[in-house]
């Protein structure tokens, strides 16, 4: 055989050789367990700890503020679509650090910016034309959108 | 402070057009510009590639000088062709997983064994059994720490008689010959990846491997005359005229066809007039207008299409000056068109609503993962490595033995 190609096969061989024994020492070991990803990658995901607390949490300290929600066009949004994630708040509520938000107007153009995809029964504004100069709760209270501040 | 706030939250709105589902309204797309890179940057890998094999398979004896450059230009390439995916996937702590756990039948995945194959069997064997020769006649003449490197990719093979050399040469032509269509699997792969997403009538296209085959070709070839003109004016070298006429030749008729194809895909969407037409007109008449009109068609095809079709006819009555000047236009012109078409593939087909009847807009940043300097480094990364491979290989002072890669018949009827 020519050395060249005898020497080209030597390597092939080793390349192809190192990367089975990288394949036994490095391919996570619960790999495949259940298909094609790692067994454990679903265990770590049950132990991170959720960032939502949920409407009925809030209840604890929050009730009246519930109640104006429930009798308004707002009834059926969860305090944290608007406040984003509160579960720290929940857990703390006296640190400043971890308020939830209070200001949010991008929160209400998520929902209300004109988009003729939406359904008609939610209401529609252009933000550019509608009082853009002005924060949303100077003018609607967030909770009570029917009502007049 | 009021006024602040609120119009800040104009500023960062989802901006469209039409009717757009509300999920789709966000503020970015999925891909941003690092995967309008990954496409660029394997066709110039795949295009440099077909003009190095226009040397070895085709025998075009004119373009031997640019025969390595080529080459390794390709090699420059090929070596960062990953990194756009690598970035835009992120966790690079756990990127290795991706060649450790290889998956068969994904198609995304299938770009691994397609990258392999071709660095590893085509190119890089090409490129050794070109250059063992010269490893050892370099390796005893070099010191230092370019001497290691030479004598190491010897491989430990010092057998430089006629009979050996013969072999080489026709290994290396076996190789190129399976190089082409590698080549042609390696980008036509990327093609079919967005051919093959029929729910969107923007990619999903029978014609889309071959239009990216054949643009990969026109930027390699692009890129070689702007590398090959780019080092010699760096070096204070005499350009050979003749090699740089042969390349704007084989640049124009690779533009010529496909600007055919391109033009045929579009006549064929236009005439039939899909479910999706109304969309993908509005898309390139406002959404694209600038890349599409202006970068792909006017400055990436049709003003290289003119200057160099005209030199094809009146060559002998232009000067050497005006003519060099002529080809790097037309090379860079190339690369930017050829960029933008890159772009419009990859922006474009994520632009529109599902419901074809919204467009959505997306603003390039500067900075972060997906921002336009990332793209640059990205972008520059091959040529710094590029820079220092032509030192350790195209070096002046470094003799080659001259073999000439075309000559393989003789070798082969040697053997
Ligand atoms: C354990 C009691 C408790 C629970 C449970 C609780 N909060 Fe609070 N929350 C408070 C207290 C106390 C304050 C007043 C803090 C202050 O003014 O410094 C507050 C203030 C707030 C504020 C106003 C922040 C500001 O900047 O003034 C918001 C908004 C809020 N809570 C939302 C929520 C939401 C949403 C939930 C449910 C996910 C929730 N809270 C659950 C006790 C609670
Ligand atoms: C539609 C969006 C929205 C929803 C839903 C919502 N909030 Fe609010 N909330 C706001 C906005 C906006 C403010 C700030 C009002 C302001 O600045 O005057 C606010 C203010 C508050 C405050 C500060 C005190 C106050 O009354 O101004 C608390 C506490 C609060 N919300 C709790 C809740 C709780 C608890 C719920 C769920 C039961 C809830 N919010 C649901 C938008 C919302
Ligand atoms: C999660 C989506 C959502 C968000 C966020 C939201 N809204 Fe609404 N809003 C609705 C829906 C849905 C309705 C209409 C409910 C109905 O009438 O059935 C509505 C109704 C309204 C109305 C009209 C009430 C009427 O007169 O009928 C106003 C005003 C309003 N919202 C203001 C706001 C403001 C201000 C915010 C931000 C603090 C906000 N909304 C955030 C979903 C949202
Ligand atoms: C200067 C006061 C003012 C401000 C600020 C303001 N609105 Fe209004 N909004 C009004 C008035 C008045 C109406 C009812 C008359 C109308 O439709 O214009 C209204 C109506 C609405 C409606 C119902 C539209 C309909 O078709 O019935 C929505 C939804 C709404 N506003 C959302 C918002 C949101 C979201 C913001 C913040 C970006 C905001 N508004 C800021 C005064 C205001």
């Amino acid at each position: 055989m020519p050395p060249q190609v005898f020497r080209l096969i030597l390597l092939t061989v080793a390349i192809v050789g190192s990367y089975v024994i990288a394949r036994q020492l490095l391919t996570p070991p619960s790999f495949r367990q259940y298909g094609f990803y790692r067994g454990e990658a679903l265990a770590e995901h049950a132990s991170h700890t959720p960032v939502f607390a949920g409407r009925k949490a809030c209840l604890e300290c929050h009730e009246d503020i519930q109640k104006k929600l429930f009798k308004d066009a707002h009834k059926t949004i969860g305090c944290e679509t608007c406040h984003g994630p509160s579960s720290a708040h929940c857990a703390d509520p006296d640190s400043a650090a971890k308020k939830p938000d209070k200001k949010n107007t991008t929160a209400c153009l998520r929902c209300h910016e004109a988009n003729p995809s939406r359904p008609v029964t939610q209401k529609q504004i252009n933000v550019k034309n509608h009082y853009s100069s002005q924060k949303c709760a100077e003018c609607h209270m967030p909770h009570q959108p029917n009502e007049v501040p | 402070m009021a006024l602040d706030v609120t119009n800040v939250v104009v500023e960062a709105l989802p901006r469209f057009e039409g009717y757009v589902y509300p999920n789709e309204s966000g503020t970015h797309p999925l891909w941003g510009f690092l995967i309008v890179l990954y496409p660029y940057i394997t066709g110039l890998v795949a295009g440099a590639f077909i003009m190095a094999s226009l040397v070895r398979v085709f025998r075009v004896k004119p373009l031997e000088p640019v025969y390595r450059l080529s080459l390794l230009t390709a090699l420059a390439f090929m070596l960062c062709a990953t990194l756009p995916l690598l970035f835009h996937l992120g966790h690079p702590e756990r990127s290795f997983q991706i060649m450790i756990t290889p998956h068969l039948t994904s198609p995304m995945a299938i770009f691994g064994f397609v990258y392999a194959w071709y660095l590893m069997a085509v190119l890089l064997l090409e490129l050794w059994f070109d250059y063992r020769e010269d490893f050892v006649v370099w390796s005893q003449k070099t010191s230092g720490i370019p001497g290691i490197i030479y004598r190491a990719f010897t491989l430990g093979v010092t057998d430089i008689s006629e009979k050996a050399i013969a072999l080489d040469l026709k290994l290396g032509w076996i190789i190129s010959i399976v190089g082409i269509p590698s080549a042609f699997l390696l980008h036509g792969y990327v093609g079919f990846i967005f051919g093959s997403i029929k729910a969107n009538p923007w990619w999903g296209n029978v014609l889309m491997p071959i239009i990216f085959i054949l643009s990969a070709m026109v930027s390699g070839i692009a890129l070689c005359v702007f590398n090959y003109m780019f080092l010699t004016w760096v070096r204070r070298r005499k350009l050979d005229m003749r090699c740089l006429d042969v390349m704007g030749m084989y640049l124009f008729y690779a533009l010529v066809i496909d600007f055919t194809v391109e033009a045929l895909d579009w006549i064929h969407r236009v005439y039939s007039a899909e479910e999706g037409f109304h969309v993908i007109e509005y898309m390139a008449k406002e959404k694209l207008f600038y890349t599409l009109s202006i970068g792909q068609v006017l400055v990436g095809t049709l003003i290289p299409l003119v200057l160099l079709g005209s030199l094809q006819i009146i060559r002998k009555y232009v000067s050497d000056a005006a003519r060099k000047r002529i080809y790097f236009t037309c090379a860079s012109c190339i690369l930017v068109g050829v960029f933008a078409m890159r772009w419009n593939v990859v922006m474009g087909g994520q632009f529109f609503s599902k419901s074809l009847r919204g467009v959505m807009s997306y603003k390039l940043e500067f900075a972060g993962a997906e921002g336009w300097l990332m793209g640059l480094v990205l972008l520059s990364l091959p040529f710094i490595i590029l820079t220092v491979m032509i030192k350790l290989f195209l070096s002046e002072r470094l003799p080659t033995t001259g073999h000439v890669p075309h000559r393989v018949d003789d070798a082969v009827s040697e053997i």
